[in-house]
Parts: C-alpha cells; structure tokens; sequence
C-alpha cells in the first residue's frame, strides 16, 4: 500500500498546490470583504446596515455548494465565465467574508466605547481612529478566530471537486478511478487533509492560550 | 505649574474687556433620547478663564450637557458658540469639519480615563497630537514627555497604561487633552472612579490647572472641590439649571428648595 | 421557469431526510463518543480523540466519496444512506465535542455531591450531570444542525436527488443556470433561516431560564 501511496503522492500534493492556491486567494480577497462587510453591519446609515445584513444572511443561509453552482453554472447566463479555478475563489472568498464578518464585527464591538469616544473627543478623524485606536485592539479579538476560519476555507475547497477543479480531492478522485484504489487514494486526501487542518488549529491553540494569559 | 498664558490674562479679570463676547455660550440646548427630553432648552454663558463646577442628582443631565458641548451628544436643537462664532450651522447636523474645529478647541477627561490600553503611556499623549496638529513624532514625544513630567508621571512614560493606579491613569488622561492645547477642558466625574486618595491627586492636578487661567467645566460629586475651586456653581435636576452662582453662596445660602434639598442629602453623608 | 419550483421541492424532502438523519446518527453516537473522550482509560480517551480530530480534519464531501467509491468494491451503500452515514461519522464528531463542554461546564462538585448521597455513577451522569450539561450542549448543537442543513448539499455529488441535484437536473436539460440555482438557495434559505432563528430562540431560552 506504501509504494502506492508514494507513487500517488506527486499527483496529490500538486492537487494540494491548487487547493492551498484557492485558499489563499479566497482568504485574500474574503477577509477584506468581511471586514467591509463587519463595519456595513455597524453602521449607522440604517439602509446601509440592512443590505449588509441581507447580503451576509444570504452568503451564510445558501450552501457554499449552491454558491459554487450558481458562480460556475450560473453566471455564464449572465456572460460572465469563469474557469473552475476562478468560480471557486470567487464562491470561497464570498462565503468567507459573509463568515468572517461576524468575527470582524465581533471584534470590533468589543473595543469599548469609551475609547472611541475618547479618539473622537481627541479630535481624530475617523480613518486615524479605526486605524489607530479600534482596529489593533479589535486584531486581538480577531487573530485567533481568523486561523481558525482560515482551516475551514481550506477543508471548503474540496467542494471543487464538484466543478471539476483539480484540487485535492478530485486528484484523488482522478487516480481512483484509474486504479479503482479509490478507498486507499481517499483515505491518502483525507490523512493530507487532517494533517494540515489539526497542525494549524493546534497552532492557534496554542497562540490563543499564549495571549490570553 | 501647567500654563496657559493666553488665558491667564483674561481669565483671572475676564471682566477687563466687557464687551468682548463669552469664551463659550450655550444657547437653547435641547437634548431628546427617543423622544423623551434630557435637557430642556439649556442657556450658559462661561467666560475664557472660569472653573464651572456642575452638580446634582444622577439622571439630571449633567454628563448629557458636558457632552453636547463636543458633541460626543448630538443636540437635538440649541446653538453652541465659541469666542462668539457658531461652531455648528445646523445644530442636529454637524460635519466633518466642524467637529474637528470644534474638538481641536475643546479637550475631555472621562469617569473611566478612556487611555488606550495598547500603547505605552507616552504614545497616548503624543499620538493624537501627531495625528490631529500635524506635530512630528520628536515634537510630539518631547511635549508629551514634557506634560507627564508637570503631572508627575514622568517615570511612567515607557509603560503601558494597565500597569498605573487610577490615579495615574486619570491624570495621564488630563496630560493627554492637554497635549493638544485645547482652549476648554471638559470633566465628567474625573475622581468617581477612584478612592479619595487617588482622587486627591487629580483634582490637585485640576486645580492647579485651573489656577493658570484654563477655562473647565467640571461634573463633580465632590461638593468640596466645586466649593473651593469653581466660581461659579451650576445646579442642575431633571435638564434644567435649577440655580447657578458663587459656589458660598449656592452652598451656602441656596435660594432653591429643590437644591437646599439636594444639597442637605449629600452634605449629610 | 414555474415547473421548476416544484420539481426543486421534491429535492427538499431529501435534503430534510439526511440532515434529520445524520444528525440523529450524530446525536446517538456522540454520547458514548464524548464519554470516551472523558474517559480515565487512556486508550480509551486517546481513540476517541483521535477520531474527533481526524474527523473534523477531513471536508464532508470527503467523506461522502469515501463512503460511496471508496467502500463501492466491499459494499454498495444506496447513495442516500451513504450520505448519511458520512455526514452522521462528522456530525459525531462535532456533537461529542459539544457534549463534553456541556458535561465539563458542571461543576465537579455536583460528581461529589451526588456521590455523598450515595447515587451510582450512572444515575449521577444521567439525573445529574446530564440535565445540567444539555443547557450548554444544547444551543451550539441546534446551530451545528443549521449547518449540518447546509453541508447535506454535498450530497449531490454521490447523486442524492437533494435540493442541489435537482437543481443541477434542471440545468444539465438545457434549462438556463442562474435562476435555477438561485431559486435553490432561496428554498435552503426557506428552511435554515427558520431554523436558525429556532436555534437563537432555544439559545435565548435556556440561556434565561438557567440564570433565575
Ligand atoms: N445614550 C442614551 N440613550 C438614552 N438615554 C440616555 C442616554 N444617555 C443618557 N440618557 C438619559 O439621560 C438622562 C440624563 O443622563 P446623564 O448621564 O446626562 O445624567 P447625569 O446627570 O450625568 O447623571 P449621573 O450623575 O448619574 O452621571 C438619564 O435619564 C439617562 O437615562
Ligand atoms: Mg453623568
């Protein structure tokens, strides 16, 4: 079984390149729209927050599956095609920013309000205020939920095998059903898939136990 | 020990230019939270260099008016002047722009001190000056260096904020306002939090503030600094000003039965 | 476009089917899982953890493959019990982990309180610990079942007639995508909106009733 898996293992890993790629790109672009999204919800242009609201239900009522089909499959009625790999970052990265900006908004709330009326009565503008005084107070509340979240975009990706993406899983998915190995291939995804996802959240643990003292 | 020259001159014989018009007028101020009324139509007058000590039972509005007057609190209606301009065209409305005018004139000092827990001591001070005087770090950090110095806290600059006593802390909080050199200082309560000794040494902080000449208004329960500090007192209850005047002669001889009765329950504990 | 709603709602029956079933998979399971988990026999405790790690370390849909090509040369699972099973291995993983936070949220006094009184260990955990411990089990394992709502779409992909794959029927005949699609998020969102608003009201619930 061994020398199988060796054999597999470049056909994975370049699997692997392209769902880390995804995940990357999905978190570069989702986080900001999370953080965009989280100070929709706060604000106080009351129209504003409820189509913020709307949007961030949506993004998180609607499976990322459906998401993915409706980008993938969908769009393309639009005029708008996108190849696999871009259905899939467009999808992921929504979806984050609609889970995230739960976090963001979180965290920013948790900066009292006595210092934001401090900053204001100080006389800094807002830009100076969310950059200086909220925002790397809010990071502490934010970090450690974020690298947790970032795992889950990872494990999100292998809803790419559903559009035939060539992540993880459908590289798997492929050798399988060439060998008809399918059980010894995906039990080789899953192992890379766990490995990664229990050695990043022990990470956070661990951050997270370290700061809180 | 902390100056302020332009006021000293006017402030200790603000009656010298009579017709020069008051540091800071309030004119009408009304306040609704949700319909139901916090002040009602409140007028003041203070002159450039006057400690204003207000008082009164919780819930009368105090910390509401303080606030309006950098409007931490919007007012609903009512003008607010400053050196006899306007520093709002509509009152519910302000912009941008005039906040910042206005905010840059007036400093705050809050019950919770309000530091910024992330940065050192010194960065609270010298940061907003960087940020709102266009001031260099070097400038701002050498005057920054300067105030904690005058308030006694000169050792503390490299440590963060947690690591001083309330005490400390509040005055680090007068230190910081100063820093921006406003033209009127704003209290609500700046010893409430503290034990009496800590809050000896604030308001012996406020009070040689006052003595060079800075224009304060100051909510206080500590009826013995409004007493010897202010000139004049200002009783408020239910967002009116019920009775103002010499701080003897509104403690001592109220002509109010709604302060006489405030006064007799406070002074008895 | 009309004719397409219905032919969408016969999906939602499917997707109701394995999220109740997974989750009561996943409800049953966690118990002796989360007792394991706690457990002072260290293998024991070393198994069970094992298998919650490994199993929330590895995507549903992963599983769903392996359970229906990857067991297909052993045994063929009908695609709707395979989704089942796959989704019921992770949902109990996840419960046991809110289990144990439930029965560790009851102070360690109740263990010896109980015991003074001379009640078993199993009449403590089940009069005892348990009742105490389903207040704070409860609330996230009633969101967990929202999005356990959300994840039954990978189902699809093993050919599950769920709302997904009803959906991409409707597609794959020549009917246009987006509103086909859309139309199949908004009939989840018909369902986990209730649902997580139940979930809240639960949450609230508990969360006051436990205060008094
Ligand atoms: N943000 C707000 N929303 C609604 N009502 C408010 C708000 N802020 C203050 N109030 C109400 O306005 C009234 C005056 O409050 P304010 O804090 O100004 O009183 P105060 O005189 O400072 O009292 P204290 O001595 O307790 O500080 C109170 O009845 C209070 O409940
Ligand atoms: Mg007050």
């Amino acid at each position: 079984m061994f020398e199988q898996w060796i054999q597999w293992l470049p056909g994975l890993l370049s699997g692997l390149q392209t769902s880390l790629a995804v995940t990357g790109l999905s978190l570069l672009l989702g986080l900001p729209l999370g953080l965009l999204f989280a100070f929709g919800m706060i604000s106080r242009t009351r129209i504003l927050r409820q189509t913020t609201i709307l949007i961030v239900e949506l993004g998180r009522g609607i499976p990322l599956l459906v998401v993915l089909y409706v980008v993938y499959f969908g769009l393309p009625d639009g005029g708008i095609v996108l190849e696999s790999f871009a259905a899939a970052v467009v999808a992921i990265a929504f979806n984050t920013g609609a889970y995230t900006s739960e976090i963001f908004r979180a965290g920013l709330l948790s900066v009292p309000r006595g210092h934001i009326e401090a900053a204001q009565s100080l006389g800094l503008n807002w830009t100076d205020e969310a950059r200086y005084i909220v925002l790397p107070q809010a990071l502490r509340a934010i970090v450690p939920p974020l690298m947790s979240y970032s795992v889950i975009v990872f494990q999100a990706t292998s809803l790419g095998y559903a559009i035939a993406l060539p992540e993880l899983l459908n590289s798997a998915y492929q050798i399988g059903s060439v060998t008809f190995e399918f059980l010894s291939v995906f039990i080789l995804a899953g192992l890379i898939y766990a490995a990664l996802s229990i050695v990043v959240s022990r990470f956070v643990d661990a951050i997270h136990s370290k700061t809180s003292h | 020990m902390i100056d302020n020259q332009q006021n000293r001159t006017q402030g200790a014989a603000g009656t010298t230019d009579a017709q020069k018009a008051p540091q800071l007028q309030l004119k009408d101020i009304h306040k609704e939270f949700n319909g139901n009324t916090v002040l009602s139509d409140i007028s003041l007058d203070v002159n450039a260099g006057e400690v204003v000590a207000f008082i009164g039972p919780s819930g009368a509005g105090k910390s509401t008016l303080l606030r309006c007057v950098n409007y931490l609190e919007t007012p609903s209606s009512g003008d607010l002047l400053i050196d006899g301009k306007p520093t709002v065209k509509i009152a519910s409305k302000p912009t941008r722009n005039e906040l910042m005018n206005l905010r840059r004139q007036v400093g705050m000092v809050f019950q919770s001190f309000n530091l910024f827990p992330h940065i050192s001591v010194l960065r609270n001070v010298a940061l907003p000056q960087e940020r709102v005087l266009g001031r260099s770090r070097k400038e701002a950090e050498e005057r920054a260096m300067e105030l904690l110095t005058r308030v006694g806290l000169g050792d503390k600059a490299d440590a963060r904020p947690s690591k001083c006593s309330g005490g400390q802390q509040q005055r680090i909080a007068i230190a910081r306002a100063l820093a921006l050199d406003p033209e009127i200082m704003l209290f609500d309560e700046p010893t409430s939090a503290l034990d009496p000794e800590l809050g000896g040494e604030v308001l012996a902080v406020m009070q040689e503030l006052a003595a060079t000449g800075m224009t304060m208004l100051v909510v206080t329960h500590e009826m013995s600094f409004a007493r010897r500090v202010s000139d004049r007192t200002v009783f408020m209850a239910d967002g009116r000003i019920v009775e103002q005047g010499a701080p003897e002669q509104v403690f001592g001889a109220p002509r109010e039965a709604r302060t006489k009765k405030f006064l007799e329950a406070v002074l008895e504990r | 476009m009309i004719e397409a709603i219905p032919f969408l709602l016969q999906g939602l029956g499917t997707t109701v089917i394995i999220t109740f079933g997974s989750f009561l998979i996943g409800a049953f399971c966690a118990v002796p899982l989360a007792l394991a988990r706690l457990s002072d026999i260290v293998p024991l405790r070393l198994l069970a953890t094992a298998y919650i790690e490994v199993v929330r370390g590895i995507p549903p849909i992963a599983w769903m493959l392996v359970l229906f090509y990857g067991l297909g040369r052993y045994v063929t699972l009908p695609p709707l019990l395979a989704a089942c099973l796959a989704l019921g291995a992770v949902s109990t993983a996840y419960l046991a982990e809110n289990y144990r936070a439930g029965i560790q949220a009851v102070a360690g006094g109740q263990w010896e309180g109980a015991g003074a009184l001379g009640l078993s260990k199993g009449d403590t955990f089940w009069r005892v610990i348990a009742p105490q411990g389903i207040g704070v089990a409860l609330p996230p394992s009633a969101s967990y079942a929202v999005g356990l709502l959300k994840d039954s779409a990978v189902a699809s992909v093993i050919g599950v007639s769920d709302i997904a794959f009803q959906a991409l029927t409707l597609n794959q005949q020549g009917n246009p995508g987006l509103p086909i699609f859309l139309a199949a998020g908004v009939v989840y969102l018909v369902v986990s909106v209730p649902m997580a608003v139940l979930a809240r009201k639960a949450d609230t619930f508990i969360r006051t009733r436990s205060a008094v």
